[in-house]
């Protein structure tokens, strides 16, 4: 379990390298996902797997309507990564920032940022997230509708700014 | 705009900012905040335009910014010291994020060079909404945190105060001019903030019908330059000769209006043991004063060379509803002697 959480978090760094290093969205976007897949697994590691699968599920269908669009927006046909040097540069420097901030706060760091939600998972009845979540709705039950009215302005909005595309502002490149 | 997506907007702009009133929670405040910003979104679009469409998404980018560290702040605050509730903001670090948020929002002077721009390319009723409602809400939670660091608040405050007064000294456009005078209010709420929170909810409502007034007397009169304004005296001329009033009771002039939260504002800061902090607010005021003399001046004070047909009363009045213009004006010039009143009710 040990190891395994030690190559998710490694994945997780290299991902956040990946976005912030690549020029290119390609590859940006795909370190992105990788990112939030790993950010998954930790999550899961630590005793939230409902809350995993919802970040899973919602995220990663927003990230793929994202590397979909970036893929076909910038198709470059040689696109930069790792491979060439000022990449590389880049890289080196942030993972340089990164083992020198986790150098600084090493102490600070480990105890109490690490918790996990269910370290007494066996004596309690439900899982730490799902109660949260259910107590979230039934004390703030307004949020939920709130949050569906919400969801249905934003559905009003987008199609408000992209609507009359030949005439507006707002089309595509 | 289709009439029944422009109700949902504006339901969704009441929406947001009743549900930050009444949140004394952090996730829901800022849910109030993104209804908000979602709402206003396009009716600042609305016309389709490129500057219309570049202001909107400046607009969009700083908001996601701001609302974005509020709710990174809101969540390291839970996570620190176990609380989501907004009174009961404790530990530093996020207290300062959180302020710092709040500023970026509402635009002030360090973070404000999104709000001339903005304001620059919207039309002057959304110019209007976005400068006064659009800061109701996040003044809601400016006033509800206990900052505990006191310095961040004045060196904001201040620069903000002297910003609005610089910026604005070499503008021709009045809609920029509006904007750095929104910034100079802003900077004025803030300085006094720490020290007497009921002077800063007067500040901001004086602050609202002196702006109101201002707007609609450029929209009434079409203007959206300092041009256009100097030769729209023929068009409704008792309005022209109310204008400068108007436009000095924003800069604070004593027998007006905007003079009241001024004389509060620096009486305060001085019984505070603050005589140099007041000194320097009441000279950067000085600044957004030459910008508001400037205007009426070249709307009243002179006759602009201009053609024949020009220069006559002629035109037929105009259709716009001139009823609250005429309210807001008259409580923008004359509610200085209700001081005692305005006193009793806010700082009682």
């Amino acid at each position: 379990m040990t190891f395994i959480m030690y190559l998710v978090l490694f994945s997780f760094v290299l991902g956040l390298v990946a976005v912030a290093s690549n020029p290119s969205p390609y590859f940006a976007a795909l370190g992105l996902v990788v990112v939030a897949g790993m950010g998954c697994g930790v999550l899961v590691g630590h005793g939230g797997p409902f809350l995993s699968l919802v970040l899973f599920l919602i995220y990663l269908g927003g990230m793929l309507v994202v590397f979909a669009y970036s893929a076909a927006l910038a198709a470059e046909p040689y696109p930069e990564t790792w491979g060439s040097r000022p990449v590389v540069t880049y890289m080196v420097v942030y993972l340089a920032g990164v083992v020198l901030v986790s150098a600084l706060f090493w102490g600070g760091w480990y105890e109490s940022s690490w918790g996990s939600a269910d370290e007494l998972g066996e004596f309690s009845m439900f899982r730490g997230d799902m109660a949260g979540v259910a107590l979230m709705y039934s004390a703030g039950g307004w949020m939920l509708v709130i949050s569906a009215w919400v969801l249905l302005l934003t559905l009003f909005v987008v199609l408000e700014l992209t609507r009359g595309l030949s005439r507006g502002a707002l089309r595509a490149v | 705009m289709n009439p029944y997506i422009m109700a949902l907007l504006l339901f969704g702009l009441g929406l947001g900012t009743t549900i930050t009133f009444a949140s004394s929670h952090w996730l829901l405040a800022w849910m109030g905040l993104e209804i908000n910003t979602l709402a206003i979104i396009p009716l600042m679009a609305q016309h389709h335009h490129p500057r219309a469409v570049e202001a909107t998404t400046k607009y969009f980018l700083t908001q996601a910014t701001a609302a974005a560290m509020l709710l990174f702040a809101s969540t390291t605050n839970a996570w620190l010291t176990g609380e989501w509730d907004i009174q009961q903001m404790s530990h530093p670090l996020p207290t300062t994020m959180i302020t710092l948020a709040l500023a970026l929002k509402i635009g002030l002077a360090p973070m404000h060079s999104w709000m001339p721009e903005v304001l620059q390319g919207l039309d002057l009723t959304t110019g209007l909404i976005l400068s006064t409602w659009q800061k109701l809400a996040p003044f809601a939670l400016f006033l509800q945190i206990h900052p505990n660091n006191s310095t961040i608040l004045i060196t904001l405050g201040l620069a903000s105060t002297l910003v609005g007064g610089w910026g604005g000294l070499n503008q021709t456009q009045l809609r920029k001019i509006l904007a750095y005078s929104s910034i100079a209010h802003l900077g004025w709420m803030t300085l006094v903030l720490q020290f007497a929170p009921s002077l800063t909810l007067l500040t901001l409502l004086t602050y609202f019908v002196m702006t109101f007034s201002a707007f609609l007397v450029f929209k009434l009169n079409k203007a959206t330059t300092v041009n256009s304004l100097a030769i729209s005296w023929a068009k409704t001329p008792i309005l022209t000769s109310l204008a400068p009033l108007i436009l000095l009771s924003l800069g604070g002039l004593p027998p007006l209006t905007g003079f009241l939260p001024k004389w509060l504002i620096l009486q305060e800061l001085t019984k505070q043991g603050l005589p140099l902090l007041a000194t320097f607010a009441a000279l950067t005021a000085l600044l957004s004063l030459y910008f508001y003399l400037r205007l009426s001046y070249a709307m009243t004070l002179t006759m602009f060379p201009n053609n024949l047909a020009g220069s006559a009363p002629w035109r037929f009045h105009s259709p716009q509803l001139t009823l609250p213009l005429a309210v807001s004006t008259a409580t923008a010039i004359l509610t200085l002697p209700l001081a005692p009143a305005a006193m009793a009710l806010f700082a009682p």
